[in-house]
């Protein structure tokens, strides 16, 4: 470190992170020259409590992974618990998982406008968006009974039903959200003080982004087509006709244009779902005492931030073996730390937003090693070398 | 004035310290207020009718909080920053026109000499030498970096802020508030008789000094979209960081102060100061900074926030040169005149 | 600027906060809120406790017919709405009653009472 440099500190306790992460950075006057990142702060021992629970009660600890994404848990949770024990479940209970699937997308990504909006200093339009976004909350909580964590995925099916009558008026929300999502369109793009804020700001290639294993918005910002909901669907998304949206801006203008128009598209999912759904059973009668077969299966899904891996081992009890979560800001970190270098002090704030970052879903890094009896924590730096040892044997 | 008994209510009642400070606690109401109902919220609400106690209520939860000294700061000039940032722009106000206290129609400032717009300007500059002073010597990361920041930005907008100043002194041939203002008040009444084009054309070259005015005031005041010193997101507040209690009370009457302070310079220089029909020198005074402050809180929650490189590059590349442009077009004017 | 014309509109018509809590929002009919419980239907047969991922309920006196009531405690309920839907008897269900903060610990347990029915004595023979 020359003379010059001098290290900040971001983290854990910020304004710009809304959860607690540690990144310590090396400027040079105003430009950001290294990053070192220390996650973890967010670790409670989720995996652990879903050993001592049955496959019902696990259900609730999924949805609190995290509180924005906590939908997308829960049906990748289902999902490999399903596949795991050869449960199949019935075809309007695919629908709806997938409704209330996109009206998360809608309010995540919402969130994340407001968000982005004031990391630059643009608190006015935080505020709009977000108000905006609370016909979407009213609408679930309508739904499923709770404004967060709906809860509305089981083992077997879902929980709750839709009742026809409201259609009608759901699609004159969903028209009122995509109307207002027009507008912060427009607004985003004629603004001269965003532009400038937003674009030419973290920018990352292709072949990098690549490189670095990024996924979700973040990698499609960069012009990488990776949607699982394309790519490789799953419950009836190869039937829905919708668009795959990926731009090749690479900054954090194209994060607002992935975002955004994704949002237009949920939109557009959501009125088919509610135009085509069929009638039926909405669930498979399951047990919370039941067994499953023995098994392991493993179930990937498009959550907002990207993909999201749950993995489920069972050996005949009525709970798991194991369950693992792999988030998909654990592998957008990489990626985070090479688009801050060579940026401003400024701009740190955006760039971080732009990935929309979820670190309680990623804090599961601590390593117990069974046979020797040991436990230890990693740091971003010691993984990256066990990694190149392990791939040189 | 020569009566000390008058000279005495002056300075401390009224049109002094207690109506600058009163008035420094409404017009952050004003402001709250304006912003909130701008964004569709409803601002201050319970304390007084619709919020208007709010200012004061914080001021005074702000005295009773702990007032803590960080240990690697610089004492001395850490705890007397805070005194400058208040005080300056307080003296500053005594030489703006508002009301006179022996005749009603009359405004006369509490002191007045030739040259005193020379000295408002130079009050509002050392007042950023204060801010510096204050964020560097709070011994903490994010002060440095928010004090530097400061400093940099002034750099960048007190050139234009001077040189649109000096346009309407040009006009008057003085460099006097007061005589900057009847200045105004005779044109406008002698224009109002006799519509001419040189009036008109003043009227055009002032209105661009206004709008480079006020734009120079939003970097002065530190608001958006120049509130790049004490960007929550990024310095979580700059250079006022270390700053709590009763030093932080303080600063924010300081801020407030300063708000009137520019409110009052706008006012006085293109607005015709506390002159208007039929109501008394004061209450016009009230109405126009009301409206100058509204201006204010209206730009500065239309726009996001710029970073300091943009925001110098932009003043110099753009504002300099109009502010240089707009000086000259003045001086021709007054030459035709 | 591009947003100024949808700030002035919004600056003279009505805010949208309400003003909590002298106005109100309407709670939705299936908003998971407090516990309600009917005594006569329970069975104690202690389904709500093992289904419950925070083990938030508790039956008082044992299971089966000798159960004497449930302890619900609020602190620890995620409101979920397993027990609801696992009573075999449709004995506890959640209302839309969602202002449960509270001062004291102690006053967030909800304590419901069953009085169990008298033990069956077998019919006396006749003579």
């Amino acid at each position: 470190m020359s003379e010059r440099e001098f290290v900040i500190p971001i983290g854990p306790q910020h304004p710009a992170l809304k959860e607690p992460e540690s990144f310590l950075f090396t400027v040079d006057g105003e430009v950001v020259v290294d990053v070192e990142a220390r996650i973890g702060y967010n670790h409670r021992g989720i995996e652990k409590a879903m050993e001592s629970r049955n496959y019902i009660q696990n259900l609730y600890i999924t949805e609190r992974v995290c509180g924005i994404c906590s939908n997308a848990h829960q049906t990748a949770y289902t999902g490999s618990v399903e596949e795991a024990g050869g449960i199949e479940i019935p075809e309007r209970a695919k629908y709806i998982r997938v409704f209330i699937q996109e009206l998360e997308r809608l309010h995540s990504h919402l969130l994340w406008v407001g968000v982005a909006a004031h990391e630059i200093g643009f608190d006015t339009m935080f505020y709009y968006v977000w108000r905006d976004r609370e016909l979407v909350m009213d609408l679930l909580e309508e739904i499923s009974g709770n404004r967060v964590n709906y809860a509305m995925p089981t083992v077997g099916g879902v929980r709750r039903d839709l009742n026809k009558d409201n259609f009608t008026r759901y699609h004159k929300i969903l028209d009122t959200i995509a109307e207002r999502t027009n507008y912060y369109i427009k607004v985003a793009s004629t603004e001269k003080t965003i532009l400038e804020r937003a674009v030419g700001v973290g920018y990352l290639g292709k072949e990098d982004m690549i490189r670095l294993s990024g996924c979700g918005p973040n990698a499609r910002s960069s012009g990488v087509p990776c949607d699982i909901r394309k790519i490789s669907p799953y419950l009836i998304y190869d039937e829905i006709p919708f668009e795959h949206i990926y731009v090749d801006n690479g900054d954090v203008l194209g994060q607002v244009l992935v975002r955004v128009l994704e949002t237009l598209e949920s939109v557009k999912i959501c009125k088919w779902v509610l135009d085509n759904i069929p009638d039926g059973e909405i669930a498979v009668k399951f047990n919370p005492m039941q067994r499953l077969p023995e098994g392991e299966a493993a179930y990937i899904v498009e959550a907002q931030r990207g993909e999201l891996i749950h993995y489920t081992i069972s050996d005949g009890k009525n709970m798991p073996y194991r369950h693992k979560i792999r988030a998909p800001t654990m592998a957008n970190i990489p990626s985070l730390i090479e688009r801050l270098k060579g940026g401003y002090i400024a701009d740190i704030p955006i760039t971080l937003a732009g990935i929309d970052p979820c670190f309680s879903c990623t804090d599961r890094m601590v390593f117990y090693d069974e046979g020797k009896d040991k436990t230890w924590t990693w740091t971003e730096g010691e993984l990256s070398k066990y990694r190149k040892e392990w791939y040189s044997k | 004035m020569s009566n000390p008994i008058t000279t005495l209510v002056a300075v401390l009642i009224f049109p002094g310290l207690s109506f600058i400070l009163t008035y420094a606690l409404w017009c952050q109401w004003v402001s709250r207020k304006a912003a909130a109902r701008l964004q569709n919220r409803q601002g201050p609400l319970h304390t007084g009718w619709q919020g208007t106690l709010q200012p004061l209520a914080d001021f005074i939860k702000l005295l009773v909080n702990e007032d803590i000294t960080p240990a690697a700061a610089d004492k001395p000039v850490f705890n007397y920053s805070p005194i400058a940032v208040f005080a300056l722009p307080l003296a500053a106000t005594f030489l703006i026109p508002i009301q006179s206290l022996t005749s009603l129609w009359g405004w006369e400032p509490i002191v007045s000499f030739e040259g005193d717009l020379i000295l408002v300007l130079f009050l509002m500059s050392v007042v950023i030498l204060a801010v510096f002073l204050g964020g560097w010597s709070s011994g903490s990361l994010f002060g440095a970096v928010g004090a530097t920041r400061a400093a940099l930005m002034m750099l960048a907008y007190e050139i234009p802020l001077s040189l649109v100043a000096i346009g309407p002194a040009i006009l008057a041939g003085s460099l006097q508030i007061s005589e900057i203002v009847d200045w105004q008040v005779a044109s406008v009444n002698a224009f109002l008789r006799a519509p001419s084009i040189q009036g008109l054309a003043v009227v055009g070259v002032l209105f661009i000094g206004v709008v480079i005015y006020v734009i120079c005031l939003l970097a002065e005041l530190e608001l958006r979209p120049f509130d790049i010193s004490e960007a929550e997101t990024e310095i979580v507040h700059g250079w006022q960081v270390e700053y709590s209690g009763k030093k932080l009370a303080l600063l924010n009457a300081g801020h407030d102060v300063k708000m009137v302070l520019a409110a009052a310079l706008v006012t006085s220089l293109f607005l015709g100061g506390p002159a208007g029909p039929i109501l008394p020198p004061f209450v016009w005074f009230i109405l126009k900074t009301t409206f100058c402050v509204l201006v204010l809180t209206n730009l500065s929650v239309l726009f996001a926030r710029l970073r300091i490189d943009q925001m110098v590059s932009g003043a110099w590349k753009y504002l300099v040169p109009l502010a240089v442009l707009q000086v000259m077009a003045v001086v021709a004017l007054s030459g035709v005149i | 600027m591009a947003m100024e014309r949808e700030l002035l509109k919004n600056a003279f018509s009505k805010p949208c906060t309400l003003i909590y809590p002298f106005e109100k929002l309407e709670p939705p009919e299936g908003l998971r809120g407090k516990h309600e419980y009917d005594a006569e239907k329970c069975i104690g047969c202690g389904l709500c406790a093992r289904v419950c991922p925070s083990f938030a309920i508790t039956l008082k006196g044992g299971p089966g017919p000798k159960c004497t009531g449930l302890l619900v405690d609020l602190g620890k309920c995620l409101f979920c709405g397993q027990c609801e839907e696992v009573c075999p008897r449709d004995a506890i269900w959640l209302t839309t009653e969602y202002e449960l903060a509270v001062i004291n610990k102690a006053d967030g347990i909800l304590d419901f009472e069953r009085t169990p029915p008298p033990p069956k004595t077998p019919p006396k023979k006749e003579e």
